[in-house]
C-alpha cells in the first residue's frame, strides 16, 4: 500500500513551521515493507528465518547432493552397520546399514510437506470459518465458538492416533491401498483438520476487531461490495497475526507427525524423522547417533519456525519500549 | 448464583463432550468391522456358525447403537468390560496404569508451576538484567526443544552414559534403590518428570514473566508502593496474583498437551501408564481398552479444564458479574 | 530555595534535583536541576506541559523512581530531614504515612482483585498496627468524609463496581489514611468528567483545611492551579522557570514561558477570530528532546525574547521579589511583560 506522507519539517532548534510535503516515499510505508524493516532488526526472527531457510534448502536440493541413496544398505554388507560417525558416513550408519546423514536429508522434504500441507489445509478452513463467523456473527458465531472449544479440550493426539490406525486397516484390500504415500497424506489431512480451530479463533477475533474500524466504513461508503471488503480490506490487515499462528502451526505439525511416526503409526514408505527415530530407538545405547541426528533435525526445524513466529509477532506488533 | 449456573453449564458441556468423543471413537473402531470377525478371521476350524455363537456370547450381534448405549450404561456402573489382550477387567487396568500416569503428570505440573513462578517473578523484577535475558533465552529454547527428543537425550546422557537413573519402567524388579520402594519409584520418576516438566516450565516462565512485567508497570503497583507497603509484599500479593490469572487458563491447555502426548512419553521410558496401554490397545485392536482409556483420558482433561474455569471465577472478581 | 527568615515552618525544601533515565536511546534528563518547596499546610501548584518532569519530581520525594531512572543528585529536606540519606526501611515509614500520593488515573490505581476495604485496611494496619475491626471503623469514617455514601457496603465492593469519581474519592481517602503532613496529587482530576472535576477539587480544598495538610498539586491545567494553589512553580523541561505565590504568577509573570502559558489559555471574556490580532496565541515549537536538550536555557529556542546569552548559559534562579524567583537572564526587562 503506497501513500504519500505529509510531514512537518521542524528544524533542529525546535522552531515550528508550516507543514510541507516531504518527498513521495513510495514502497517504504506500506504495512508489509514496514513490517519487513522491523523484522530485519529483530535478531530472533532473523535467526529463525535462517534456520527455516536451511531446512528448505535441504528439502529442495538435499537429495541432489546426499552422499548415498537413502535405501542403500551396502554398509550392512560390509559389516559397517551401526557404525559411529566417520569420514565415510558423516553421521554414522544405523542398525540396517543405512547412512544416517542421507536419511536425515531425505527427511527434510517430508517434514516440510507435512508442515506446510497441513497448515495450508488448516488455514483455508480456519480463515473461512473464522472470518465468516466473525463477520456475520449471530448463531454461526456461537456454533463456531463451541466447536473450537471442543477441539481445545479433547486430547487431539490420542484421537489422531486412533484415526490413523483405523484408516490404515480400513484401507487394506481396497483400491485406495495403492495410492503412494497414502498414509502420509492421511496424516497431513488429519493434522490439517485438527489444526484449524485455533486459526479460526484468531481469524474471528481479527474480523470482529477490524470490521468496526473506520476504514471499513469508509470503503463501504464509496461502494465497495462485501467480497471486496472482506478480501481487499479486512483480510490483508488480519494476515500478520494469522501468519504468526501459521508459522507456529507448521512447527507444531512437523512435531506431531514426528510423534505419530515415532510410535509406529507413520508411513513406512516415507522417510520422515519420526520414522527414523522409530526404527533406531531400540538401538539407542549402541548407535545413539542414529537417533540423535533425526532428533536434532526436528529440533532445529521446530526452533526455526518458533523463532520466526516470535520475530514476526515483534515485527507486526511492536511493543512500545519505555 | 451466577457462579452456580455457570458451573452447571460448564459441567453439562463437559459431559456432552466426553460422551461425544466416546461416540466418535466407538463408531470409528467399529468401522473396521466386528471385533469377533477380525479376531477369528481365517482361523482354521472356525465356521460362520461358531462366529455367530461367539458374537452372541459377547453380545456383539446387536446394532451398534444398542452396543454403545449398553456400554455407556455399564460405564455408569463402573464396568468397562474385559480386555481382549490381557483378559482382565478393564477397570482394573485403568486404575493400575492410570495411577502410574497420574504420578508423572501431577508431579510434573506442580514442579513446573513452582519453578515457573519463582523464576518468572525473579526475572520480571530484574527486568533487562543479565538474569532476565538468560531466563528468556533459556525459556525460548526450551519451548522449541521437542519434549520427546529431550527424553531421548536424557536417557542417553543420564542413564546410558552416566548411569545415574534407570532408563525404563516405573519400578525395579531387583535391586531396589536403598531397599525402599518409595525411593525406588521416585528414582524412576526423575527422568520422565524432567522431560514432561521442561516444556511446561519454559512456557509458563515466559508467560508469567511477561505478565508480571505488564502488571508491575501498572499504576496500582506504584500506588501500593507509595502507600508504604514492602516491596516483597507488593510483588507477591498484589502483582503476582494479577499476573497469574491468564496463566491459569494456559495451565489447563498445558496439562492437556502433557496428558495428550502421554503415549509418546511413556513409550520413551517404557512407563506402564495409560498412554502405553492405549498404544498397545490400538495396535492390537482391543476395543474395550480403547474405549475405556479414551474415556478416562478425556475425562481427566475435561476435569482439569473445568477446575481452571472455576478457579478463574473465584480469583478474578471482574468475571463474576457476567 | 526559600531564603526565608522563619525556617521552622518550611515543610519541604528541594534543591538541585536531578533525575536521569538511562535508556538504550541515551540518557534522558527528566529533571535537571529543579528546586521547589513549601511550608506546612500550604498548597504548591507544580505546573508544566507533559514531559516537563513534574510527575518525576513528586515521585522523587518518595524515592520511587522506576528503573531505568535514578536520582543523580539533589537535596530533599522534608521536616528538616534529608530524604536522600534515608534507608529503604526509613522510606517505608514515610510513604503513605507522612507523605502520600494520589495518582492520575483512578481507574488504574486500585488493585482490581481486592475489595476497597481490603486495600485500604492493609495500608492502615501496616502503618498503625491496629486491629482489623478498628481499621474498618476508621476507614468507614474516612470514606464518609470523602463523600461516599454507605461506606460499609462500599468497602466490600471491588474497584470495577465504582464510578470514576468514586474511585478517585477512594484514592483520596487512601492518601489520608494516616493523616500525612504532605499529599502529592498528580493530575487528580485530569481523567475525570468535567462535572466531577469540580466536586473533587472542592473536596480536596475542604480536606486540606480540615486536616491541615500541605499539598503539591501537579497539573498542566492553569485553571485548577488558580483555584487551589497558594504558591505556584512553573516547570519546563526538567527545570523550574518561575516560582511565586499564585496571585503574582497570574498578574505579573516574569518568565517568558509563564507568560506564554497564561496567554495561551482561552479566556471567557475575550472573543477570538482568525485575524492576526484576535488569534489564540500558541507557543511555537515543541518541547525539547530530553536526551539532547538545548544548550543554556531550555526554553530559548521557543522564546520570543531570547538573546545570545540564553543559548550559552543556563540561567540560575534569582530572587526578584519577596517570594518570587525566576530563572531567566532577562527577568529584569520582562518584569512588566506580556
Amino acid at each position: 500500500m503506497e501513500h504519500r506522507q505529509i510531514g512537518t519539517k521542524a528544524d533542529e532548534e525546535g522552531k515550528g513551521s508550516f507543514p510541507t510535503p516531504t518527498e513521495i516515499d513510495s514502497r517504504k510505508h506500506g504495512m508489509w515493507s514496514l513490517g519487513w524493516q522491523r523484522f530485519k532488526r529483530n535478531r530472533t526472527g532473523m535467526v529463525g528465518l535462517a534456520l527455516v531457510a536451511v531446512v528448505v534448502f535441504f528439502a529442495l536440493f538435499g537429495p541432489f547432493f546426499a552422499p548415498y541413496h537413502p535405501n542403500d544398505q551396502s554398509a550392512m554388507l560390509e559389516f559397517r552397520s551401526k557404525a559411529p560417525p566417520s569420514l565415510k558416513n558423516l553421521f554414522g550408519t544405523d542398525r540396517m546399514g543405512f547412512d544416517v546423514a542421507t536419511r536425515v536429508i531425505y527427511g527434510a522434504p517430508t517434514a516440510l510437506v507435512v508442515g506446510v500441507g497441513s497448515m495450508a489445509i488448516a488455514s483455508i478452513i480456519g480463515i473461512i470459518m473464522g472470518g465468516f463467523s466473525g463477520y456475520i456473527g449471530g448463531m454461526a458465531d456461537e456454533l463456531l465458538m463451541r466447536f473450537t472449544e471442543f477441539f481445545l479440550v479433547i486430547p487431539i493426539f490420542i484421537v489422531i492416533l486412533i484415526i490413523v490406525r483405523i484408516f490404515g486397516i480400513v484401507v487394506v484390500g481396497t483400491a485406495l491401498e495403492n495410492i503412494p504415500y497414502l498414509n502420509l497424506s492421511t496424516i497431513i489431512i488429519i493434522l490439517g483438520v485438527f489444526s484449524w480451530p485455533p486459526i479460526a479463533r484468531m481469524a474471528r477475533a481479527e474480523f470482529l476487531r477490524l470490521k468496526e474500524m473506520e476504514f471499513v466504513e469508509a470503503a463501504r461508503c464509496i461502494g465497495v461490495g462485501r467480497p471486496g471488503i472482506i478480501f481487499r480490506h479486512i483480510l490483508p490487515n488480519a494476515m500478520p497475526s494469522l501468519i504468526v499462528l501459521i508459522a507456529l502451526g507448521i512447527g507444531g505439525a512437523i512435531l506431531m507427525e514426528a510423534m505419530i511416526s515415532f510410535l509406529g503409526f507413520g508411513d513406512p514408505k516415507a522417510i520422515s524423522w519420526g520414522q527414523l527415530l522409530y526404527f533406531n530407538y531400540e538401538f539407542l545405547k549402541i548407535a545413539p547417533w542414529a537417533s540423535i541426528a533425526p532428533g536434532l533435525a526436528i529440533f532445529i526445524t521446530v526452533l526455526g519456525f518458533n523463532l520466526l513466529a516470535d520475530g514476526l509477532t515483534d515485527a507486526f506488533n511492536p511493543r512500545l519500549k519505555e | 448464583m451466577g457462579i452456580l449456573r455457570f458451573i452447571i453449564r460448564r459441567l453439562i458441556f463437559m459431559v456432552a463432550l466426553v460422551i461425544g468423543v466416546s461416540i466418535l471413537i466407538f463408531f470409528m473402531i467399529n468401522a473396521i468391522g466386528n471385533p469377533i470377525d477380525i479376531l477369528l478371521a481365517e482361523r482354521p476350524g472356525v465356521t460362520p456358525e461358531v462366529i455367530e455363537i461367539v458374537k452372541k456370547y459377547y453380545r456383539l450381534d446387536r446394532s451398534l447403537t444398542e452396543q454403545y448405549i449398553s456400554w455407556l450404561g455399564n460405564v455408569a456402573r463402573l464396568d468397562f468390560g474385559t480386555s481382549i489382550i490381557f483378559n482382565q477387567p478393564v477397570k482394573d487396568l485403568l486404575v493400575t496404569w492410570g495411577w502410574e500416569t497420574m504420578k508423572l503428570q501431577v508431579t510434573a505440573i506442580l514442579i513446573s508451576l513452582g519453578i515457573a513462578i519463582f523464576i518468572g517473578v525473579t526475572a520480571a523484577t530484574r527486568q533487562y538484567s543479565k538474569i532476565d535475558f538468560g531466563v528468556m533465552s533459556a525459556a525460548l529454547l526450551g519451548r522449541s526443544l521437542p519434549g520427546f527428543f529431550l527424553g531421548i537425550l536424557l536417557i542417553l546422557i543420564f542413564s546410558y552414559w552416566l548411569g545415574i537413573f534407570p532408563s525404563y519402567g516405573a519400578y525395579s524388579t531387583r535391586n531396589m534403590l536403598l531397599g525402599s520402594p518409595l525411593l525406588d519409584s521416585l528414582w524412576h520418576m526423575v527422568l520422565p518428570v524432567s522431560m514432561l516438566a521442561y516444556f511446561n516450565t519454559a512456557t509458563l516462565t515466559l508467560l508469567i514473566r511477561s505478565n508480571m512485567v505488564d502488571v508491575l508497570r501498572q499504576d496500582f503497583i506504584m500506588a501500593a508502593r507509595a502507600s508504604g507497603l514492602k516491596s516483597r509484599h507488593v510483588v507477591y500479593r498484589h502483582a503476582l496474583k494479577n499476573a497469574f490469572i491468564p496463566a491459569l487458563t494456559y495451565l489447563a491447555i498445558l496439562f492437556g498437551l502433557m496428558l495428550g502426548t502421554a503415549p509418546v512419553t511413556e513409550t520413551i521410558f517404557t512407563w506402564p501408564g495409560l498412554g502405553y496401554l492405549y498404544i498397545t490397545a490400538i495396535q492390537q485392536l482391543d476395543f474395550p481398552v480403547i474405549m475405556g482409556t479414551n474415556l478416562v483420558i478425556t475425562l481427566m482433561l475435561v476435569t482439569a479444564n473445568l477446575l481452571t474455569d472455576i478457579a478463574y471465577v473465584f480469583i478474578d472478581p471482574r468475571i463474576r458479574l457476567e | 530555595m526559600d531564603e526565608k527568615t522563619d525556617n521552622k515552618d518550611i515543610l519541604l525544601d528541594v534543591k538541585d534535583l536531578r533525575v536521569y533515565f538511562y535508556t538504550g536511546a541515551g540518557i534522558v534528563r527528566a529533571v535537571d536541576g529543579a528546586a521547589f518547596g513549601l511550608r506546612s499546610a500550604q498548597t504548591l501548584g507544580l505546573v508544566g506541559e507533559s514531559g516537563s518532569g513534574k510527575t518525576i519530581s513528586s515521585l522523587s520525594l518518595l524515592r520511587l523512581i522506576p528503573r531505568p531512572g535514578r536520582i543523580i543528585s539533589g537535596r530533599i529536606d522534608f521536616q528538616n530531614e534529608n530524604i536522600m540519606e534515608k534507608t529503604e526501611a526509613d522510606m517505608i515509614k514515610i510513604r503513605g504515612k507522612k507523605i502520600s500520593m494520589i495518582f492520575q488515573n483512578p481507574a488504574y490505581s486500585l488493585n482490581p482483585i481486592y475489595t476497597i476495604g481490603d486495600q485500604l485496611g492493609e495500608i492502615l494496619i501496616w502503618h498503625e498496627k491496629i486491629k482489623r475491626g478498628e481499621a474498618n471503623g476508621r476507614i468507614a469514617e474516612l470514606l464518609r468524609l470523602v463523600g461516599i455514601t454507605d461506606p460499609e457496603s462500599r468497602s466490600r465492593q471491588f474497584p470495577h463496581e465504582l464510578s470514576g469519581g468514586m474511585k478517585q474519592r477512594v484514592c483520596i481517602a487512601r492518601a489520608l489514611l494516616c493523616n500525612p503532613a504532605l499529599v502529592l496529587a498528580d493530575e487528580p482530576t485530569t481523567n475525570l468528567d468535567v462535572t466531577i472535576q469540580a466536586q473533587i477539587l472542592d473536596l480536596l480544598a475542604d480536606l486540606k483545611d480540615r486536616f491541615h495538610m500541605a499539598m503539591i498539586l501537579v497539573t498542566h491545567d492553569m485553571g485548577v492551579v488558580a483555584r487551589m494553589a497558594d504558591r505556584i512553580s512553573v516547570m519546563y523541561a526538567g527545570r523550574i522557570c518561575e516560582t511565586s505565590d499564585a496571585g503574582t504568577i497570574f498578574r505579573e509573570p516574569c518568565h517568558p514561558y509563564t507568560s506564554a502559558l497564561l496567554s495561551s489559555m482561552p479566556r471567557i471574556d475575550q472573543s477570538y477570530s482568525r485575524t492576526e490580532a484576535r488569534r489564540l496565541t500558541v507557543i511555537h515549537g515543541r518541547i525539547p528532546n530530553l536526551i539532547d536538550p538545548p544548550s543554556g536555557c531550555r526554553f530559548h529556542p521557543r522564546c520570543p525574547h531570547a538573546v545570545e546569552a540564553c543559548g550559552e548559559m543556563m540561567p540560575e534562579p534569582e530572587q526578584i521579589g519577596e517570594d518570587h524567583f525566576v530563572s531567566c537572564h532577562l527577568s529584569g526587562q520582562i518584569r512588566k511583560g506580556t
